[in-house]
């Protein structure tokens, strides 16, 4: 199932998609790239940032981005 | 003979330069602590070498003030040696500024910082696996300890730039040795 990445719970894992914009690169540069087993940390409220896990670094998406990325998870 | 500091946000790379230049200019646990540049000098075989600490950046396409700054001091500084600081434990996404770095022709020394850190988390890097795909040299550090430091200076002084191509020939033949364990990045 394809969701975006601020739709995801807490603690879930996916594979990102990937994205074909001018984000690719801004991404590729924080170590996120399609094809990367990623987890969901933490979703802050009222429109907050969201934590992702990739690799062994976490990285913060601002919502407006997060929810324009793409992941592939288990039902 | 001129050296930049670069590499992501909250990497080391101003006790890398501390520790080269025994200058003491702020570091903190916190990104963007450096947002200008600090410039020092270093003496090595009556040579004066002069260092750079540059503001870190994840790309060369700059996202803010801080980054610009960093990219427009690689691109004044077209003769420069680079040491390319590198998260240990973030390993993978620290090369893809490197990579970008040697791109533009750049002669870099890849210093992993954060080695204990990393060790501490089981992280196994293959270092001469590293160097071969690369083929530049790649130094573990431990900036605060202040390991692996001289080894960094020591080959910095004859590093060489290399071909980008050179690099995704090399990459391509180690996928093929590899292990079924590959998240395919499609290059074999």
């Amino acid at each position: 199932m394809r969701i975006s990445i601020d739709r995801m719970k807490y603690n879930q894992e996916g594979v990102f998609v990937g994205i074909n914009n001018e984000l690719r690169l801004h991404l590729a540069g924080m170590g996120l790239r399609a094809g990367k087993k990623i987890k969901m940390i933490t979703r802050e409220p009222l429109k907050g940032p969201v934590v992702i896990q990739v690799d062994h670094a976490s990285i913060s998406l601002g919502i407006g981005i997060a929810d324009k990325l793409i992941v592939e998870v288990d039902e | 003979m001129k050296v930049l500091l670069m590499g992501h946000p909250n990497v080391g790379k101003s006790v890398i330069f501390n520790r080269l230049t025994g200058a003491n200019v702020v570091s903190s646990n916190y990104p963007g602590t450096t947002v200008d540049y600090t410039q020092g000098y270093m003496r090595v075989f009556d040579r004066d070498i002069e260092i750079m600490d540059v503001p870190g950046t994840f790309s060369l396409d700059a996202k803010d003030k801080a980054e610009e700054v960093a990219v427009k001091m690689l691109m004044e500084n077209p003769d420069a040696k680079i040491i390319c600081v590198i998260d240990t434990s973030k390993l993978e996404r620290g090369l893809y500024l490197a990579l970008e770095i040697i791109e533009r022709g750049f002669p870099l020394v890849l210093a992993l910082n954060m080695w204990d850190v990393a060790l501490d988390k089981n992280i196994v890097i293959d270092l001469q696996k590293l160097e071969v795909i690369l083929g530049i040299p790649v130094v573990p550090t431990v900036a605060i300890s202040g390991e692996g430091i001289s080894t960094l200076v020591e080959k910095l002084i004859d590093v060489e730039p290399v071909d980008i191509l050179h690099i995704s020939n090399t990459m391509k033949l180690s996928c093929l040795m590899t292990s079924p364990g590959c998240a395919g990045c499609k290059g074999c």
